[in-house]
């Protein structure tokens, strides 16, 4: 009984080897050769912009607050016209654990994260990122949308001149 | 005492309850925005509906409109009531802006919280939403109207609770606006508390404006530093940076409500000029160094000329901790001279108050539920602001308020003014229980007292001082009522019980300029700024200074050696409030230089350190301790204090978040003193009153850079009719001689004030901070002048 179990898993082994010699590999020759993510991939965290230029974050702490490995600070400042931005924002990948939550809890669509997976240094320092290493020029997904022209606050059109929103109330009028 | 069922729980009231406050007894959360404990319920936000089931009320109500009664059966969970609140909190939301990622209320926004509660998720409507001009309301306070839902807290606090008259509601319709009538600062001493009550992120505090969410500030209850009071206050500190203060409640003390000065004048913590390194002589040097120097010179001096030799110089502001370590070591070094507080005036008024007070204090709760308030040479809004806050609670319940005080005194509510001279308080205290004149201006005040039934005698310890303490004492009992008697820093009533009978800073200065005191120990305090006029000269007598600070001294570069102490917000530590009241304070954050400073604004520096940069100073008891060649822990110290001083018993027992505890037992009057003028005034001088000011005349809060947009211009105050005899008019700059300095100021007339008599702010950083608080000084007017 034991003979017949012996020979029947030495045959089933060589005969995997086998049939496996005869398919493609599925290994590629890294870094001289590279794989394509899906555009949905989630690695390297960018900061982008809104389609004016100006910078979609708003420095309101949610993705700090998401963040499940504490890996992002940063400090929100006030700009002469009323902006809300950062004047710093830090990133520490040697932390990230790329989860996504940053992203998901991001109400501006300022952080986002890019196919870009090959994030490894010698110095671990050099993974710290800062607000300049993280910003793009570009808006990234979601392209059109700017969170000024929606917030009511009045930076980027005078206020009450937005899509959504009636012209400023006058206090003093007494019409019914 | 009624009985009612609330979600089939049943729970007993006091009467005249709301079914809202019964139900939170329970557990039971209702979303509510108009129903405030301290404002109490209006029934304007239509939120809080609940089914009346069984009882006298039936159907569909609004639970903080109706009393408790017995034999009520109400559910909160009924489907018609919650439908209803959801629809009520759906309304409430349509013209709310989609702005919270630029909201300074994120993170503790009682909206969200209530319309979630409130069972209002997803957004339906799509029309346009309504927007407004906002207004600029001055340094503290920051306005976004587009956020508004009308719940009428603001007006509520400001208006009704506060007595300020500048703020309020108008308009029409759906554009009820809630601000000034023009643009400007708001003039209410309390206008910070509007960002505590509003619910939503209309009024928010500008000084902490974008810096910070409320999940990542480190908060600790803490008490406010910068008056005697001892209001409960939650500071918030992050990155090393004391970013704000928060109202605190304790329903003995401040209740719900704090003033501007305890709100914005943190900013002493983060001062980029506060020392934070030991040195010797200026120059910096490290602990081990710095405190083997201290034992060494001290004991030294204690061996060579005797233990009397050195004084130990206590600070109002300093914990009662760290004074009762510095008490103790005055005793363990052979009978060093100690002192609790470096202003001689205020520190006899602090301890003639502990002698007296035992059964007659009150608190400011008693205050606020007093039907006849008498204020004695008190200026509650400069001086104590919370106090005129709780005046006004019970003038507001329909008390009498009557003032007598030089000065043109200003409360948030109506009150009859008899005016005074600085010099007669105590004569017409004694007049008021002396029956020998009845039908003088006083009588009418006599007889408001003896008929009312919960009468208070309030005081200001600058201008009654130890004679008028005594006397406002003894009116106290002839009317058979209680005393709240303000006094000058946080922990002065703490101080002067350890001070007992021992000398006072005058004494102790006296006896530097005589040579028996060779070295001095400053806790706290700036004897420069708050200690005898004489001081400078005494100071250069000594052989050895040791300074233990952490606001900027005048003093530590010159002392021979100076420690780095902690603030309020950076230790933990017990203060005695002016009614003997021990409140405990918890450690909020740990020292160190604000990362706003050390990066420059920039991100934080890419390298590791183990040490925190300015993290050097230590708390006063850790110092104190070290120097005495301990170990000890606060508890340590408070266990040791207890059972050494049945006073402080239950001291080791306080919660930081808990009401405090009276002292039990009061302490001694300082000894007796001589307090003539050493000259008699010059002919034709009139008395120089300088007294406090609501903003740039505390010292911590003067350091604050968010107070330097308030901070008043130094004039002098001067009776018309005095003025017109002298020749004298509005806005002329007059030479003011005085035996301590000369010095020329802008002429403002007050027809509020006495006659005869020269009113000026003690004000930092200007001539008139050498000037005593509350004792007039003969002082001789020129006109014209240089500059001051």
């Amino acid at each position: 009984m034991n003979l017949y179990q012996d020979i029947k898993a030495t045959a089933q082994a060589y005969w995997i080897t086998l049939r496996n010699m005869f398919r493609k590999p599925v290994t590629i020759q890294y870094p001289e050769q590279k794989r394509v993510p899906f555009e949905r991939y989630r690695a390297r965290i960018v900061l982008t912009r809104d389609p004016d230029g100006g910078e979609r974050c708003v420095a309101c702490y949610l993705c700090s607050a998401a963040c499940p490995v504490d890996c992002i600070s940063m400090q929100a400042a006030e700009a002469e016209d009323g902006r809300r931005y950062a004047t710093w924002f830090r990133i520490n990948f040697t932390r990230c654990i790329f989860c996504g939550m940053c992203t998901e809890a991001c109400p501006t669509r300022a952080i986002q994260m890019t196919a870009d997976y090959e994030i490894c240094r010698r110095d671990p320092l050099t993974l710290v990122y800062e607000k300049e290493d993280l910003l793009i020029d570009g808006p990234g997904k979601e392209p059109d949308y700017n969170f000024y022209r929606h917030a009511g606050i009045g930076v980027v059109n005078p206020r009450g001149q937005g899509e959504e929103e009636r012209p400023p109330a006058d206090v003093r009028s007494l019409l019914p | 005492m009624p009985t009612l069922t609330i979600d089939n729980q049943t729970v007993t009231v006091p009467d005249g309850t709301n079914v809202l406050e019964a139900a939170q007894q329970l557990g039971i959360v209702i979303p509510h925005f108009c129903y405030h404990e301290a404002l109490g319920a209006v029934g304007s936000c239509r939120l809080c509906a609940m089914k009346f089931e069984q009882g006298p009320v039936k159907g569909i109500e609004m639970a903080c409109m109706v009393q408790a009664q017995d034999g009520m059966v109400v559910s909160t969970v009924d489907a018609e009531a919650q439908e209803l609140r959801a629809a009520v909190i759906e309304w409430l939301m349509l013209n709310h802006p989609h702005d919270c990622p630029v909201c300074d209320e994120g993170g503790e926004c009682q909206l969200q919280d209530m319309t979630i509660a409130g069972g209002h998720g997803i957004r339906r409507y799509r029309g346009k939403k309504r927007t407004w001009i906002n207004q600029d309301l001055g340094p503290f306070i920051e306005q976004e109207m587009n956020r508004c839902i009308q719940c009428y807290r603001c007006v509520r606090t400001y208006r009704d609770y506060c007595g300020g008259d500048d703020f309020g509601v108008m308009g029409s319709r759906n554009r009820v606006f809630f601000g000034r009538f023009k643009e400007g600062k708001l003039e209410s001493p309390f206008s910070g508390n509007l960002a505590d009550v509003c619910p939503t992120g209309v009024f928010t505090d500008k000084t902490c404006r974008f810096r910070s969410r409320s999940w990542d500030l480190q908060e600790a209850a803490s008490i406010c530093p910068h008056c005697s009071l001892g209001c409960s206050v939650i500071p918030g500190a992050r990155y090393r940076e004391l970013q704000r203060v928060r109202s605190g409640i304790n329903r003995q003390t401040n209740g719900f409500f704090i003033c501007d000065r305890g709100r914005f004048g943190y900013g002493h913590v983060n001062h980029p000029e506060r020392p934070r390194t030991p040195k010797l002589q200026g120059a910096d040097a490290a602990w081990p160094e710095a405190l083997q120097l201290a034992r060494r010179r001290l004991t030294d001096i204690a061996a060579k000329v005797g233990p009397e030799a050195i004084a130990l110089l206590g600070s109002p502001r300093a914990s009662l901790e760290s004074l009762a370590l510095l008490h103790d070591w005055a005793k363990q070094l052979g009978g060093a001279r100690f002192c609790g507080d470096p202003q001689p005036g205020r520190d006899r008024a602090a301890r003639q108050l502990t002698a007296l007070l035992g059964s007659r204090a009150r608190s400011l709760e008693d205050v606020r539920r007093s039907d006849c308030l008498l204020l004695v040479g008190s200026d509650p809004l400069n001086e104590a602001p919370l106090l005129g806050l709780a005046v006004r609670q019970a003038a507001r319940r329909g008390a009498r308020v009557i003032v007598i005080d030089p000065r043109p005194v200003e409360l948030p509510c109506n009150f009859q003014r008899l005016s005074t001279g600085p010099e007669e308080l105590p004569q017409r205290l004694e007049h008021l229980v002396s029956t020998t004149e009845p039908t003088d201006d006083l009588s009418t005040l006599r007889t408001l007292l003896h008929q009312a039934e919960r009468p208070i005698l309030c005081g200001g310890g600058d201008l009654l001082g130890e004679v008028g303490i005594r006397q406002l004492a003894a009116a106290a009992d002839h009317f058979g009522t209680g005393l709240f008697v303000t006094l000058g820093g946080p922990n002065s009533y703490g101080a002067a019980l350890l001070s007992g009978d021992g000398p006072d800073a005058d004494q102790l200065c006296e006896e530097m300029l005589a040579g028996k005191i060779r070295a001095l120990v400053c806790l706290e305090n700036d004897p420069l700024a708050d200690g005898p006029q004489r001081m400078a000269r005494a100071l250069g007598k000594l052989e050895f200074l040791l300074i233990l600070d952490h606001a900027p001294n005048r003093l530590s570069r010159q002392a021979d050696v100076f420690l780095p102490t902690t603030t309020v917000a950076e230790g933990s530590g017990t203060l005695v409030n002016n009614e003997g009241r021990m409140l405990s304070f918890s450690t909020v954050f740990n020292p160190g230089i604000p990362l706003g400073i050390s990066s420059e604004g920039g991100h934080p520096p890419r390298s590791f350190s183990p040490t925190t940069a300015g993290g050097e100073p230590r708390p006063a008891w850790a110092v104190l301790a070290q120097l005495r060649g301990e170990n000890q822990s606060p508890e340590m110290i408070r266990r040791k204090l207890e059972g050494r001083d049945s006073r402080f018993a239950g001291l080791s027992l306080l919660d930081p978040d808990g009401e405090g505890q009276r002292v039990r037992g009061g302490g001694h009057p300082a000894g007796s003193h001589d307090q003539s003028f050493p000259h008699p005034a010059p002919e034709g001088s009139l008395p120089l009153l300088v007294v406090e000011q609501l903003f740039g005349s505390e010292q911590l809060a003067s350091l604050s850079p968010a107070l330097d947009a308030v901070q008043p211009d130094p004039q002098v105050l001067l009776h018309p009719e005095t003025a017109a005899a002298r020749g004298l008019k509005e806005g002329d700059t007059i030479a003011l001689h005085t035996e301590l300095e000369t010095f020329s100021l802008q002429l403002k007339l007050n027809a509020a004030m006495t006659p005869g008599l020269l009113l000026a702010t003690r004000l930092r950083d200007t001539p008139l901070e050498l000037f005593a608080p509350g004792s007039p000084t003969p002082c001789l007017v020129g006109k014209g002048g240089g500059d001051a």
